[in-house]
């Protein structure tokens, strides 16, 4: 087992022990189990998943953030960590379609275009999630 | 001399106002206690973030060369950032962050270098639009409940600025809450950020619970693994000091607000019920006189009868 920590700037999402944590790095999927090296990551938004058991998981609409793990500890610090129930799908397209018109209008490698872009992941990998 | 009607017609509106007044209090103060818990709740993820940036920096060697950090040669044009309330009636809280954020534009000037203004809530931006000075940004409709993506938009707004060398500096002023009785308008300098922001100072709060100890982080440093690198990851994570410094500004701006506008309306409803006390007083007199009047008018009829 594996002590898990999840933070936002609004709060406390979960802190408890599981069995395994699936999350996603900017090099790729990452699954944590117990022992895991010492690990600092910066992730990227998908569905964060927190294994309590073989049969029960809780499950995250997990935005960009940071994962730092240590003696058997993962502490993840997210933007924003919403149980799946909670996303609203119509308000994501919306972003989604906004945050592509942003990204067609502006200058590859300007601020806004990176904005537009993290902005696009975000909406995508949640829209997924919503299903 | 006023008659009976007019100051009774003045007893009940004050009776008003002192409900609506208390009424106000009650909500500001059953909100405040959310408010002051938001404040606690940022604490843990901005405390996570500097161990994390620390754990980076001593890997890569000390805090790369990121452009939020560095300082400007020249200062030609300064930002200055007024978090205000997107309503009134709580005492002094607005005006004195507009005072404030008028004085560092005098300063500012001084040193030879131009103010524009970012404001958030409705009434700084009216105030600086009312005196005419250059209101760039402004950011309304959520100051009572600020969420991170606001100050996410704020904060890469100037961030973006900073780096385009729009801006040269960026000043922070707001109300930093203290408690529902006392709020102090704060300076801060956001950008270029300090190193003293970003890795915070002493190591006082490193020895928390489960936290690793310096010793065990040196045993362990070769076994550490990053993605990306430590010095990409860290050119990341800076920029995000400015986004959690504007998000803490918006939560002790919202508490403040709160405060300011718990206290002000205890006092009005104060006033209101001395004011009611007086008049009450006034309109027994009032009674007093009159009935006295009409027995003398009585009276020197009958004498004049007898």
């Amino acid at each position: 087992m594996v002590d898990v920590e999840v933070l936002t700037p609004e709060g406390e999402v979960f802190n408890g022990e599981v069995q395994q944590v699936s999350t996603r790095t900017e090099v790729g999927e990452i699954g944590i189990l117990a022992n895991h090296a010492p690990l600092l990551a910066a992730l990227r938004p998908t569905e964060l998943r927190l294994h309590l058991s073989s049969s029960e998981t809780v499950r995250y609409a997990q935005a960009h953030g940071w994962l730092q793990v240590f003696g058997n500890r993962a502490r993840l610090l997210l933007e924003e960590a919403i149980a799946p129930e909670d996303l609203d799908a119509a308000a994501l397209k919306e972003q989604l379609a906004d945050a592509e018109q942003r990204l067609s209008e502006n200058e590859k490698g300007s601020a806004d275009f990176a904005r537009a872009q993290k902005d696009r992941d975000r909406a995508e990998a949640f829209l997924a999630i919503a299903g | 001399m006023a008659n009976q009607k007019e100051v009774r017609g003045r007893i009940a509106s004050i009776k008003n106002i002192n409900k609506i007044t208390r009424a106000m209090e009650m909500v500001a103060a059953a909100r405040l206690r959310r408010s002051e818990q938001r404040i606690a709740a940022l604490r843990p993820y901005a405390e996570g973030m500097r161990k994390l940036t620390r754990l980076a920096a001593e890997q890569a060697g000390g805090l790369p060369r990121v452009p939020v950090l560095d300082e400007h040669e020249q200062l030609n044009r300064v930002g200055v950032v007024l978090v205000t309330g997107d309503r009134g009636l709580a005492g002094a809280f607005n005006t004195n962050v507009i005072r404030e954020g008028v004085r560092v534009r005098d300063k500012v000037s001084g040193e030879g270098a131009d103010t524009t203004f970012s404001v958030v809530g409705r009434k700084g931006v009216s105030a600086l639009t009312f005196r005419k000075l250059d209101v760039r940004t402004s950011y309304v409709g959520f100051t009572d409940r600020p969420a991170f993506a606001n100050a996410r938009e704020i904060g890469e707004e100037l961030t973006a600025r900073y780096v385009e060398e729009d801006l040269d500096r960026v000043e922070l002023v707001y109300n930093r809450y203290v408690s529902p009785l006392t709020q102090h308008v704060w300076r801060q300098t956001l950008l270029p950020l300090q190193q003293a922001d970003v890795i915070g100072e002493g190591a006082a709060d490193e020895r928390q619970g489960a936290e690793p100890t310096e010793a065990e982080q040196a045993q362990s440093r070769s076994q550490w693994e990053y993605e990306p690198d430590p010095e990409e990851l860290l050119a990341r994570l800076i920029p995000e000091y400015v986004t959690i410094s504007v998000y803490r500004a918006l939560l002790e701006s919202a508490a403040s607000e709160l405060g300011a506008r718990m206290t002000a309306m205890r006092n009005a409803a104060e006033n209101a019920e001395t004011m009611m006390d007086d008049l009450t007083l006034e309109m027994n007199r009032v009674r007093q006189a009159e009935i006295t009047q009409e027995i003398l008018e009585v009276v020197a009829g009958a004498e004049a009868l007898g």
